[in-house]
Parts: structure tokens; sequence; C-alpha cells
């Protein structure tokens, strides 16, 4: 996929301590607010924790659902390389 | 005032300023993103669901003095930056402190208070060049399937009107139409020329979509197959070079082909194909008072809050060092509009080119990279000639779900259309 080195620098950011807390209120209103965003993603890190390695691969989580980042037990603390993404209808649909 | 024979003598500095570290410089080109909201739900845009504790219209007066006379061109963003309550009254700040000498505000054209404050913008900042984009993907139901908004192609059209009637006592005004080319869009390109053709307003652009982190759209599937792009924007080259353009806008024109050729080439070779001077000469104020040297990559450079609202103290701070080192290593590369038309200016072979084809000198024929002529873009001339060509231009539209998007396919963009569940979105 085009910018690669993006979706990486993503990845690498350190979070903000209120990631999770900003990340997961926006999604919230996005679905609330008749958006294209039908849920919610975890993208693991490159070297992520164990239990990030062990998340269902492209679960689409509901805003309520949706495990906290980082994982409990995840070592990296704020340096945690696992983000969330927006799982847009566009690709849902055609994925399901 | 700040004038553009001002703006070029400080290129060789801002050069300078990028290789060696001295002399240290203010930036020229600022964007303003006063708050995140938006009554659009743009496909290719997740900004909307941001909140954020935004800076007051108090706060922004002190960033604003702290910056001076640098800023040369402003864009007030956001969100809909029309829709942000204090947008008057920060563009009136804009003007008072930094004297810019273009202020370009981009809009979904569907409140209607926007001529309005149009207006007053435009009488608040008289010595100021305000160019006002109308955002438009595509003509009728495309348009409003992409931006999520069913109605927004009428309002367009009505926001459209009264701006362009606005216009006739408004010196300083000008109204463009803006097309973000994206997977969704990639296929009408030809469709939307044709329409911004014969609309009246004083220029037609076009974006790509690339993914940000200001949008929340990194890895999002909206970008183009370089071939769709550079097939949907050949065509553009090819019709905007049946154009006679006079005056400045032979400049801005040029530059506009350059930048589409350069879009081209960013996404065959996947690099920062000319030095880009995000960090040194453009920069952006997000909402909350955070500094980014862009809105692609979004680096924290620091709160304006937490600096007592002196954009110096970030901009000639530690943190940017490690961000400027980056960019110029080119551990990132995109084709942001913005940033990319201050680079050009920076970049000698792109200012040859375009100084070779505003003198008229070695013909368009010359263009290294001359796109072939479609049939019948020629015609697009003669606006009673555009809606012969619109059913042969249009080609069947891509879709992100093809397979190499990574994703199975569906068969049209018409099933997409019908398939899609109406969206209502909230009017503000």
């Amino acid at each position: 996929m085009a910018f690669d080195w993006l979706t990486e620098f993503h990845h690498d950011l350190e979070k903000e301590p209120d990631y999770n807390e900003k990340a997961l209120a926006a999604y919230r209103l996005g679905m609330r607010g008749k958006g294209s965003i039908a849920g919610i993603k975890i993208e693991p890190g490159a070297n992520c924790c164990e239990a990030a390695r062990n998340l269902p691969e492209g679960k689409i989580y509901g805003a309520q659902e949706v495990p906290s980042l980082p994982l409990p037990g995840c070592p990296q603390g704020r340096r945690c390389a696992c983000v969330y993404r927006p799982a847009m209808n566009y690709q849902t649909k055609k994925a399901g | 005032m700040n004038s553009m024979v001002d703006v070029l003598t400080r290129l060789p500095l801002f050069k300078l300023y990028r290789m060696t570290g001295w002399p240290q410089m203010l930036p020229l080109n600022l964007t303003l993103s006063p708050s995140p909201k938006c009554n659009s739900r743009c496909l290719t845009c997740n900004i909307w669901m941001k909140r954020e504790n935004e800076l007051t219209i108090e706060e922004w007066d002190k960033v604003l003095s702290s910056l001076g006379q640098a800023p040369y061109w402003f864009t007030i963003s956001g969100g809909e930056p029309l829709m942000y309550p204090h947008v008057v009254e920060l563009a009136e700040l804009a003007y008072k402190h930094c004297k810019p000498g273009i202020i370009n505000i981009p809009t979904n054209a569907i409140l209607p208070i926007i001529p309005e404050r149009v207006e007053k913008i435009a009488k608040a900042c008289p010595e100021s060049q305000l160019i006002i984009n109308l955002s438009l993907d595509g003509v009728g139901a495309k348009h409003d399937y992409i931006r999520g908004i069913p109605g927004n192609f009428e309002k367009f059209e009505e926001r459209l009107g009264q701006l362009l009637e606005l216009k006739k006592s408004l010196p300083n005004l000008a109204v463009g139409i803006h097309s973000v080319v994206s997977v969704f869009s990639v296929g009408h390109l030809d469709e939307l020329i044709a329409y911004a053709d014969k609309s009246g307003a004083d220029q037609f652009i076009t974006e790509i979509a690339e993914p940000r982190v200001e949008l929340d759209t990194v890895g999002l599937p909206i970008t183009p197959e370089p071939a769709d792009y550079a097939a949907a924007i050949d065509r553009l080259i090819a019709y905007v070079q049946t154009k006679q353009f006079k005056g400045i806008s032979r400049i801005t024109e040029a530059f506009r082909e350059e930048y589409y050729k350069l879009v081209k080439r960013i996404l065959e070779v996947q690099d920062q194909v000319i030095d880009c001077y995000a960090g040194w000469v453009s920069a952006q104020i997000y909402a909350d008072g955070t500094v980014w040297p862009c809105c692609v990559r979004a680096d924290r450079l620091g709160n304006l809050r937490d600096h007592n609202y002196d954009f110096r103290e970030i901009w000639f701070g530690e943190k940017i060092k490690e961000v400027r080192r980056s960019i110029a290593a080119k551990e990132c590369h995109c084709p942001l509009a913005n940033a990319s038309y201050t680079n050009m200016l920076h970049d000698v072979p792109t200012l040859a080119r375009v100084g070779k084809k505003v003198l008229g000198i070695g013909g368009k024929g010359k263009s290294a990279e001359k796109p072939s002529v479609p049939a019948g873009a020629h015609l697009m001339q003669r606006p009673e000639t555009l809606v012969q060509i619109r059913p042969e231009a249009l080609k069947p539209l891509p879709h992100p779900s093809k397979p190499t998007a990574g994703l199975p396919g569906t068969p049209t963009r018409q099933a997409a259309l019908e398939e899609e569940e109406v969206r209502i979105a909230p009017q503000g």
C-alpha cells in the first residue's frame, strides 16, 4: 500500500497519556454520528507483546468492548506500538 | 502588508536555514485548524469525530501576535472552518498581527451562514487575497455519497452561486473549486473538470487523498493506484494546457501542473522527490494549540499553552530538531498539496520549468512529461460541448475494494451507491 512509512511511523509514535480516552471517545462519536465508521480495529505493533499477538486477527470491536491500549501486561507502556484504527463501512462490507 | 517580492527574497534564506540551521526563520505558510468539528461525513476523512480542548480566540490572539509578519500564506482549515463560530475574528487577528498576502479557506459549502462569514472576512482583511475553495468530489449524487451528506451537491451549487455574486463587490475575494482525488473519485475526474470549467469559479484545484495522522486515515485505502491517478491527472494536465491563462494565473497554473506531475512521481517512486520544507517554511497549529510540521506526520512539536503562546519557543526549540532531521533524511514522503507548493518554490529545476512555461520558452510540446490529450479534451474549452464529452470521458469507477487494494471487489460504483445505507449527518 502507498505510504507504508506513515503506518510504521504512526505505530512508533509515543502515545499521549490520554490516547485511549480520546481515540475511543472519537470512535464512539463516529459510530453515533452516522459517518462511515463501522467499528474499531487493533493493529498490533511489529514487536508487540504476547497479549497483542493473541488478539483475534481482523476483529472489529464495538466502542464499549474494545480493549484498552497498551494491553494488560504490555511492558512497553506509552511506547506500545499497537494502535487503534477505524474500520470503515466500505472496508467491512467488501470484506464481509 | 506582506508582499510576494518579500517572499521571494526569503526563499534563499530558507534554503540556507534548512541546510545549516541558520538564519532562524519563522514559517511563510501556516495552517490554522481552530476546530476539528465538521458537518461532513467524508469517506476520506475522520477528523469530524475528534473533540479537542480548543484554543480560545484570546489564546489565538496571543499566538498570532507571536508570529509577527512572518506568514505570507494562511490556510484556515478544520473540520469545517466556516462552521467555527470565531472564524471571522480568527481571520481578523491573523490579518491584524501578520498582514498575510493570502488567506485561504476551504469549505464544504453546507451551512447557509457561509456567504455572510466570507463577506465579513473579505471586508475585514481588505489587503489580503481571500481564497475560498469549495469542496467538490463528484457531480450530483456522487458528491453526496463521498461527502456523506444527502443534498450536499445542491448546497454546493447554491453556495457557489452566492459566493460568485459576492465576488462582484469584493475585489479581494477569489472563489475556487477543490477536489480530493481519491479512490472514490479518480474515475470521474473528467466529469469534475467539465463541471468546474463551466461553473464560473476562478480556479479548479485538485489534491490527492493521502493518509494523514490528523484525519485518522492512516492505513485506509483512500489513495488511488498510481496508474489510475496518472491517467486521470494526465487528462487534467491536458485540459489545463488547452486553456489560455493571463497574468498571475499563468504562474499559478504552471505551478499547478508541476504539482500534478510531482504527485505522480511521488506515487511512482514512493520517495521524497524534491526536498520537503515542512518544519522550516510551513507548519500547522492544531485546535488544542499543538504545533505540527505538517498534518500528515503530525509530530507534536509542542503545545503553545505550555510555551506562553509563543510560537517561536517551539519553532526554535529543541524538540523540532529531531523532526527536521527526520524530514531532511527523507524518512517521510507525501504529496500534501499545501507543503508541496512551498517545496516547489525552493526547488530550482521546478522553478526553471515554471519560468520557461510562463515565458513561453520551449512551448508545450517540449515538456518532457507531456500528457497525451484525450479525445474530446479540447472540447472542454467550449461550454456548449461539455456535455458531449462526459459519457466518453468517464471510465468505470474504481473502488477501494478492488483486488489491488488487497480487498475483494464490487462490480460497479453504481452498485456501491445503491448498496450504501443512507447516511444522514447533523447539519452543524
